[in-house]
């Protein structure tokens, strides 16, 4: 394990929360440092829960062989894992529950270390299932519930899940710093998107979302209801809803790239009128989708705010090259106005 | 199938009976999966089971609070076989099969005593203690269901333990990457040792455990007849059902009897079944009726209700009583054959062959609805006449509907379903003349679909005609067909 080093502790920024889940940006971008620089500041402060989002296979990192770092943890640390890796584990361990989760890597165990040492992480791969792991977790003592995440699955960093996330960049994202810091940022962008703040909106989309996929509000506050399957197909019928008297398309699920363009092509009448999504982390739309969007006068907000607490940084990538690390830093603390550490390098 | 393939349960509405069953636990479920109807030589344990579902029926008005308590622990309880299995076959058991074993254990002892409370006198429901079990697997005596390896089980185990405790802490307090790669190296070791003890002392668990694997297995058993009788005795409750009287003559009666699904959905369209009564013995009996008389509907629910009293359900009945049958067979025009590439009456002839067969070796129930509609009235009306009178020869027990005139005989009982005979002909006609667009739907709300039986003076009613007026055919044609009824009288 590495030695702590003089940075300012994550650990009490993120403490006053009930849950957190750590994304990374990328494959070996030190989301497994950072969860580790976490797990060692919260030592003998805290009961934690631990999880992470099911496996695709992403953590079997044939492309660059790298020794990945392993999580290590601390006696009392409850965890949720999958009876595969549970048994790869090398903590001595009670068993609490078995929950009734499968998942390709074995039923989701949920069980409380009597010793340090290191553990294997895969949890559900279903966003609900997710929150019913927290809940256990939470049950059975953890005052904090630590996600490890992916930002390709970044919708289980969803405010319903947990209540703030910290997000982990590095140079294993691109051999171009400028592009690294670019995209981060975007992402940053995504994720802290302006919450709508009008309460009778809110109402009226919470209706949208506990009862269909896409609503449309129109100026005096009525509400239409779209009969579509998915929000992802669903942009001809969303063209033909807008009018003069919209103001808000509300969409549950992800607003893709492509519902974006689609719209953008086929009408103008979105300009003025508000795209209200859950959350951040359901918007997947590349920078210059949203760029053309907001330029054209379309407007996206969300209902419920996702908490960025911090980006974490590593200078290094695994395939053989490294940014200066102040220059990294710097790049990244002048575009993002949330707190940048890095947990590699100390600062 | 002797008893009716899965496409048939689907139409008779077995299958909505059967997802109605609240069964929680996976050994109730399996249960359900090797329903079986009992055989004749089995009439004491089909007696045996529907005293128990009476007894239980009895002891959930008195018990709310226990079989509140029971059906919180199936929710509760997760399926071991396989533990139990691997068990038996001496593979080792890991640490999550043995919590789950143990929890299944704890969870048993409380089923125990709700089960006592109840003083139900079922034998294959008796649960075997587990405090063995319990014991092997909680040796610190705490009672909570969590499981792991135990330091009292060893001491070996114990010591390790105590020494990779020491190295984590010195890990933890270590200020050099070095000096933290060293001591990882060294807890490495007494990891490996600590899992090599552990793996022994899971062996002797699991062969501790695989002693009482017959205990767990009968069980696990009991569970699932508990629940499934339990979920019976709902079903029973909850639409009124009756327990049949097992005869041993061949004589079928059913009195008030319905079918839940054909009511569930007439009830949808706010309408109202109209129960079943009939008497049937050995031989043939015919039902005649006009089109829209609801004949099927009387078919489906004698079929329903024989079945699952062949099966040790309580039936949909005011009262009911009937044999062990050997066989039922039932005949529809709605029998797929398409695949087969045969016709329905195609369809009809090859099944009919098969229900032949059955019943000159064994005696059952025979339903044949409608049978030979799809071809040519003339030949159809001989060929049912002949087939009636064929089955009048044997014990077995066949019900045919038709709308042909004159298929019964002096040797059989004769049904006919009500109709428009007693309604207000004109009253009627002149209902249907103000709202002409829901003609059928009145005409339904008048039909009578009781069944009564015809004697010799009864007159067949022509309610096909009947209907063609009220529905508006053309007078002329209406006109026509009097007089060729008239001819005939």
């Amino acid at each position: 394990m590495k030695k702590i080093h003089s940075i300012p502790s994550i650990f009490n920024m993120i403490k006053k929360y009930d849950s957190i889940s750590i994304i990374g940006m990328n494959k070996n971008v030190g989301k497994t440092t950072t969860l580790n620089h976490i797990l060692s500041e919260a030592r003998g402060k805290i009961t934690l829960g631990l999880t992470s989002i099911g496996r695709d296979g992403e953590e079997t990192d044939l492309v660059t062989a790298t020794e990945k770092p392993r999580i290590y943890i601390e006696q009392g640390t409850i965890i949720a894992t999958a009876k595969q890796c549970l048994l790869n584990s090398d903590i001595t361990r009670e068993i609490l529950k078995t929950t009734g989760f499968n998942t390709p890597m074995g039923e989701i165990i949920i069980c409380r270390a009597l010793s340090d040492g290191y553990v294997d992480l895969a949890g559900p791969s279903v966003n609900s299932y997710m929150t019913l792991i927290c809940d256990e977790l939470k049950r059975f003592g953890s005052k904090l519930v630590i996600v490890d995440g992916a930002i390709s699955r970044k919708t289980f960093a969803a405010p319903s899940i947990t209540s703030a996330t910290i997000l982990s960049t590095g140079a294993a994202l691109s051999r171009s710093m400028v592009k690294v810091i670019e995209e981060t940022s975007h992402t940053v962008n995504l994720l802290s998107t302006e919450n709508e703040e009008d309460r009778s909106v809110l109402k009226i989309a919470n209706e949208v979302l506990s009862n269909g996929r896409i609503g449309i509000i129109h100026r005096d506050n009525t509400l239409k209801m779209l009969d579509v399957l998915t929000s992802l197909e669903s942009s001809k019928e969303i063209v033909e809803g807008l009018d003069e008297s919209t103001s808000h398309v509300v969409i549950k699920g992800v607003l893709s790239d492509k519902l974006v363009q689609d719209i953008m092509t086929a009408t103008n009448k979105y300009k003025g009128v508000t795209f209200l999504v859950e959350d951040g982390t359901k918007l997947f739309l590349t920078r210059d989708t949203l760029y053309k969007f907001k330029k054209q006068g379309g407007i996206i907000k969300t209902i419920d705010k996702v908490n960025i607490v911090c980006v974490t940084s590593n200078p290094k990538s695994p395939y053989g090259y490294e940014f200066d690390k102040h220059l990294f830093l710097d790049g990244l603390r002048s575009n993002l106005n949330i707190p940048v550490f890095d947990v590699i390098g100390g600062e | 199938m002797k008893f009716l393939d899965k496409q048939q349960r689907e139409q008779i509405g077995f299958s909505f009976v059967m997802d109605k069953l609240g069964i929680t636990t996976t050994y109730g479920l399996e249960e359900r999966k090797n329903i079986m109807p009992f055989k004749t030589s089995e009439i004491d344990k089909l007696n045996h089971e529907l005293n128990s579902l009476d007894s239980i029926i009895k002891s959930m008005n008195s018990h709310i609070e226990e079989y509140n308590g029971i059906g919180r622990i199936f929710c509760k309880l997760k399926d071991i076989r396989n533990s139990i299995k691997r068990c038996s076959e001496n593979k080792i058991l890991d640490e999550i099969e043995l919590y789950e074993i143990k929890y299944f254990s704890i969870l048993v002892t409380e089923l125990k005593i709700f089960l006592e409370k109840l003083h139900l006198d079922i034998e294959e429901i008796q649960l075997n203690s587990l405090e063995e079990i319990i014991s092997i697997l909680d040796p610190q005596r705490n009672g909570i269901s969590t499981f792991y390896i135990y330091d009292e089980y060893s001491n070996t185990l114990k010591n390790t333990r105590e020494k990779k405790k020491q190295k984590e802490k010195e890990i933890f307090a270590a200020t050099s990457e070095e000096e933290v790669t060293k001591l990882k190296k060294q807890r490495l070791d007494l990891v490996i040792d600590e899992e090599a003890e552990e793996l022994y002392i899971r062996k002797e668990l699991t062969l501790q455990i695989s002693k009482e694997a017959g205990s767990i297995k009968q069980n696990i058993k009991a569970i699932g007849r508990l629940d499934f009788l339990i979920a019976k005795a709902n079903l029973a409750i909850a639409y009124n059902g009756t327990r049949p009287d097992i005869c041993s003559e061949m004589k079928i009666y059913l009195s008030h009897s319905f079918n839940p699904e054909i009511k569930e959905i007439l009830e949808r369209g706010k309408k109202v079944f109209t129960p079943v009564s009939i008497e049937l013995f050995s031989g043939t009996t015919i039902i005649t009726g006009a089109n829209m008389g609801g004949k099927s509907v009387t078919l489906k629910t004698i079929v329903l209700n024989l079945l699952l009293g062949q099966m040790g359900f309580f039936v949909f009945a005011k009262s009911a009583q009937f044999p062990i049958l050997d066989f039922i067979h039932f005949v529809s025009d709605d029998m797929q054959s398409i695949s087969k590439g045969l016709s329905t009456f195609g369809a009809e002839i090859i099944k009919l062959k098969e229900v032949v067969e059955c019943a000159k070796k064994e005696n059952g129930f025979i339903a044949l609805d409608e049978f030979a509609r799809g071809t040519n009235p003339k030949e159809g009306y001989y060929l049912v006449k002949s087939l009636s009178k064929y089955l009048t020869k044997f014990h077995s027990v066949s019900l045919i509907s038709t709308h042909y005139d004159g298929v019964a005989q002096d040797n059989m009982e004769h049904y006919q379903v009500m109709g428009l005979k007693n309604v207000d002909f004109n009253a009627l006609k002149c209902k249907i003349d103000l709202n002409k667009t829901h003609s059928v739907e009145i005409i339904q709300e008048y039909m009578e679909y009781k069944l009564e039986k015809v004697s010799k003076e009864n007159k067949v009613p022509k309610d096909a005609l009947n209907i063609a007026v009220l529905l508006g055919l053309e007078k002329e044609i209406v006109d026509i067909a009097k007089s060729f009824y008239n001819e005939e009288d």
